[in-house]
């Protein structure tokens, strides 16, 4: 229709036009973190260009301007970024489109597109997080792009009062409707495949170990974890989170080839276990451990969970090595659910293949040759694997220290280490236990993931931190399979069982600027503070289909589309009823006084009689008309006509109770019916 | 079609010079830039679903909701609007037609950023915060001469967000009253009338021979009236000019014989607006009516109105 676009094509009115600008800065700020600055800078130069436009300082540039505005941006983002299918590349291109429209922001159009892309945006923030403040800041986001469409009408609605007023009323109303679409509206997982987050730096256990790197994490409080048990709960000393499996080691550093990047999916796991395979493997008894693990966005696709696990949520694999990798980099919060077998229980095949075996016992050819030698005396002893596993860690018991600042190792660390500095860290045991025992022969590998974890809220879940960053090993005993040897519980037992903070004592998070750890009371509230967010995760983070089913059995008995649709349909019909309701009480003009009321009563059944009173007729000659046409209703119409006069204009209350008497007793239809007179229509009775 | 929609429209909103908008008689519907707003909408839903990202989705569903409680507001802000019919000036053809109305609310909602026009003009656009009425002129442009039913006027809002919509075509009864286009014909036509043996004598233009006095009438030239004998103490007179001949002045219809019809009646009233001008008593002829010489805004509108409805298709004599 001519009138609507007319309406879009009008100029913009002047005060909407700082209100636009304010919806495109809330919005922009929180992506300052990640956009390139010279975009940040381009926006301001094109809010400085538009308001100087504004005051009439400078004229609406011409279109070679434009032209070479477009061409700079397209040239920037190119440069800035190399990959264009990926998530910050779409948000800066949204954010430049914002930009270029600036300098040209002159119709009402131009204005309401503006926002649109600032609703847009504030929406991708959510991609990047999905914590309780930024949900807070989307609301934020929300209310004053919604006020800056409202200002856009100007006038009135562009004073910062009504407009916001308005905005959050609207909002504010269309809440109900949110509620109830989050909860039934079907979640149908991802239609296609969309880009990640692709430039945060990777946390957390890092897909190789070299001495240091878990001092390092340890000096992080950041959670990494949070897992809850649907019933039994493993004890403090078996809370091992098995995240990786280091079995390669160049001298220096541990590693897995081909644990990063894609290769990662295209590699052919050990002996050939995973996915639908792995369930071979498990035995029939029931699992010991259910769990929830949420897992930090850790941008690596390695997972936590106990030994021999198995998962049934969408994305998550088993490997040969008996770790869980989830399909792609986890970029924000994962929760999955595991199940656990203890080890006992598994099935062992008596001999690793010669493949593993080879993999298991790699060593560089040189290197650590007192640590090679002390291996072949043992072996040559005539020790088993056991035992020399048991020499190795009596030897880490009667002399090591467990510091989380160990003294610099030169090239041969586990030479120096065991021989020389004897002071370490989880790493530095791990490293020294499996380079040793792999020389005597037995197949070792090292184990990074999370060790322990801090109970919250009366054991509702346990969380886990940066600093629970811990190495371990495990050995391969013939009849036994795999089992975990730990040789920090050797030196330091008291981090296996009560965690690093009591094992470490006064060196433990010693490089905080605030040694808030150390407050009680603060730490009952950073542990409260986790909860509400761990709830907020449960509950609206990661609500998914399976959650939307399991809510809606317990609140509709069972899903079929019968209560569906009545539970659509109530709200539905009782808004609608609400509606109509509404709209004929605002309908009816300003409420009558009541002597009014009742007359316009008295009217009505005159109507029923055959005798409705006329448009604007005053109610005196209304009363000489029936008792000219009904001469039997006279006398009583009379009364009725006087008693109101006197209640409407005489403002009496005696009057009106009088009147309102009167007319609870007239019944005109009856009365004429009893008088034998027909209530006939008025032509007649009028001839 | 057009005309079962305008037999409707009749049938709902039946002209009347006082309306009070309601849900009878308002249309509500998305404007584009509410459509603009169902796109968005689809597209973060696109987001929402591919990135499985629920506080998007939340997103989505308050700006659902938004959608859906907005035509309630922008229902809201025309309901309860009243429009009276105020006033409507005469006017000439080829100018705009004047409507004065008045618009008030009736129950204690505010009304903004209301529209009222005849498409495509540009109407008006009023806030309705107070009390106080307000009023609009609004304007149509008239060609044809005579009585002119104004179309049905729109009153339109796209308030609270200008996502929707909400409209009514409102009939105030309004109707021009439309006087020929004035086209000059020449100079007046002082004593050129062409009358017949049934009418009493011509005349010859601008005497200035003194023909006596007669009383005075409302509407003669005050440069005419006989001051020296009001003073005396007489009553007032006009002094009476001829040569020979009657000084009143007589449009008549069949000087202007061989034009248009349209044409004549343009140069009758253009004849009219001169004589007005000049204060002099002027009489009309046209077939079928005559009016006699006088002056004054009375004898200007009942000889114009006179002008505005000749039929179209002439008397025939």
């Amino acid at each position: 229709m001519t009138d609507a676009s007319g309406q879009l094509r009008s100029l913009l009115p002047r005060e909407s036009l700082l209100w636009v600008f304010a919806a495109q800065f809330v919005v922009l700020l929180p992506h300052f973190v990640h956009l390139p600055s010279w975009l940040i800078f381009a926006w301001f130069l094109a809010v400085l260009w538009r308001v100087e436009v504004f005051r009439g300082r400078r004229a609406v540039p011409g279109r070679a301007i434009k032209l070479l505005a477009v061409c700079l941006a397209v040239t920037g983002l190119a440069l800035t970024y190399r990959r264009w299918f990926a998530l910050e590349p779409m948000v800066a291109l949204l954010a430049i489109s914002f930009t270029l429209k600036n300098i040209e922001l002159l119709s009402r159009r131009d204005a309401v597109l503006s926002l649109m892309l600032a609703y847009f945006l504030a929406a991708t923030l959510f991609v990047f997080e999905q914590t309780i403040p930024y949900a807070l800041y989307g609301v934020l986001c929300l209310v004053v792009i919604t006020a800056a469409l409202v200002a856009l009408q100007g006038s009135g609605s562009a004073r910062a009062g009504r407009a916001l007023g308005l905005s959050v009323k609207i909002l504010a109303q269309s809440v109900p409707v949110m509620l109830i679409l989050f909860v039934v509206m079907p979640r149908l997982g991802p239609l296609w495949a969309v880009p990640n987050n692709s430039a945060a730096a990777s946390t957390g256990i890092s897909d190789s170990m070299s001495p240091g790197d878990f001092s390092q994490l340890s000096k992080s409080d950041k959670p990494a974890l949070r897992i809850s048990f649907d019933g039994s709960v493993p004890p403090p000393e078996q809370r091992y989170w098995r995240g990786l499996v280091y079995t390669h080691f160049d001298g220096r550093r541990w590693s897995e080839p081909g644990v990063t990047g894609n290769r990662w999916f295209g590699r052919r796991f050990g002996n050939g276990q995973s996915g639908q395979d792995g369930d071979d493997r498990l035995p029939a008894v029931g699992p010991r451990y259910r769990y929830q693990v949420i897992q930090e966005a850790s941008h690596n696709p390695w997972l936590f969970a106990l030994a021999t696990s198995d998962s049934d949520t969408r994305g998550v694999r088993s490997t040969g090595d008996d770790t869980l990798v989830y399909h792609m980099p986890v970029g924000s919060r994962l929760a999955y659910d595991v199940r656990s077998w203890p080890r006992e229980s598994t099935p062992v095949a008596s001999r690793l293949s010669p493949a593993e075996q080879r993999r298991h016992l790699q060593l560089p050819d040189s290197g650590n040759p007192q640590a090679r030698a002390w291996a072949e005396a043992r072996r040559r002893e005539g020790m088993d694997s056991q035992a020399i596993s048991q020499a190795l860690l009596a030897l880490y018991n009667r002399s090591f220290t467990y510091t989380l600042k160990p003294p610099a190792l030169g090239t041969d660390t586990v030479d120096e280490f065991l021989f020389d500095t004897q002071q370490g860290f989880c790493e530095h045991f791990a490293n020294s236990y499996v380079f040793t025992m792999r020389a005597a022969g037995v197949p070792a590998r090292v184990v990074a993931g999370y060790q322990g974890g801090e109970w919250v809220e009366q054991q509702e879940y346990l969380l886990v931190r940066q600093y629970d960053a811990h190495a371990w090993a495990e050995i391969w005993l013939p009849e036994r399979g795999w089992v975990r040897v730990d040789p920090t519980a050797a030196v330091a037992p008291e981090r296996i069982r009560d965690g690093l903070q009591s094992a470490v004592a006064e060196e433990f998070m010693q490089d905080a600027l605030l040694p808030l750890h150390k407050i009680g009371f603060v730490n009952r509230l950073r542990l409260q503070w986790d909860m509400i967010n761990y709830r907020w995760y449960q509950t609206v983070v990661s609500f998914d289909a399976d959650r939307q089913q399991g809510l809606l059995k317990r609140w509709l008995g069972e899903i079929s589309p019968l209560r569906i649709a009545l539970f659509l349909g109530v709200p539905v019909a009782v808004g609608l009823l609400g509606l109509l309701i509404w709209l004929n009480l605002s309908a009816r003009g300003p409420a009558l006084p009541p002597a009014s009321r009742v007359y316009l009563r008295f009217c009505q059944r005159m109507a029923r009689a055959g005798l409705p009173r006329r448009p604007g007729e005053a109610p005196g000659d209304f009363a000489r008309r029936i008792e000219c046409e009904l001469p039997a209703l006279g006398p009583m119409a009379a009364r009725i006509t006087a008693a109101y006069e006197r209640a409407a204009y005489g403002d009496s209350t005696d009057a009106l109770k009088q009147l309102r008497r009167l007319v609870r007793g007239f019944w005109p239809l009856r009365q004429l019916a009893k008088l034998g007179t027909a209530p006939a229509p008025r032509q007649s009775v009028g001839q | 079609m057009q005309q079962r929609w305008l037999r409707w429209l009749d049938r709902r909103l039946p002209p009347a010079p006082t309306v009070t908008l309601n849900h009878r008689k308002l249309f509500v519907l998305p404007a584009a830039a509410g459509m603009g707003f169902l796109l968005l909408i689809v597209l973060l839903w696109l987001l929402g679903t591919n990135y499985e990202n629920n506080l998007v989705l939340a997103l989505v569903f308050m700006l659902v909701g938004v959608f859906v409680i907005l035509p309630v507001h922008t229902f809201a802000n025309l309901s309860g609007l009243k429009l009276l019919l105020q006033e409507i000036e005469p006017t000439f053809a080829g100018d705009f037609g004047r409507a004065k109305i008045a618009v008030e609310k009736t129950g204690k909602r505010t009304h903004e950023r209301v529209r009222l026009c005849w498409p495509p003009q540009e109407g008006a656009l009023v806030d309705i915060t107070d009390n106080e009425p307000a009023e609009v002129t609004l304007e149509l442009p008239l060609v044809r001469r005579g009585k002119v039913r104004a179309p049905r006027l729109r009153v339109e809002s796209h308030f609270p967000a200008g996502l929707f919509k909400c409209w009514s075509w409102v009939d105030l009864d309004v109707e021009f009253l439309v006087y020929p286009q004035p086209k000059s014909a020449g100079p007046l036509p002082w004593g050129t009338s062409v009358g017949e043996g049934d009418q009493e004598k011509t005349h010859t233009v601008g005497g200035d021979d003194f023909a006596g006095l007669k009383s005075y009438q409302a509407g003669d030239s005050l440069r005419h009236v006989a001051w020296k004998q009001f003073a005396g103490g007489r009553d007032l007179y006009s002094k009476e000019y001829a040569s020979g001949s009657d000084a009143r002045l007589w449009l008549d219809w069949d000087l202007l014989a061989g034009r248009e019809l349209e044409t004549r009646l343009s140069n009758l009233c253009a004849w009219v607006l001169e004589a007005e001008r000049a204060q002099v008593a002027y009489g009309l002829r046209i077939p079928g009516q005559t009016v006699a010489p006088a002056v004054g805004p009375a004898h200007r509108q009942k000889v114009l109105t006179l002008l505005a409805l000749f039929p179209v298709q002439g008397v025939s004599s």
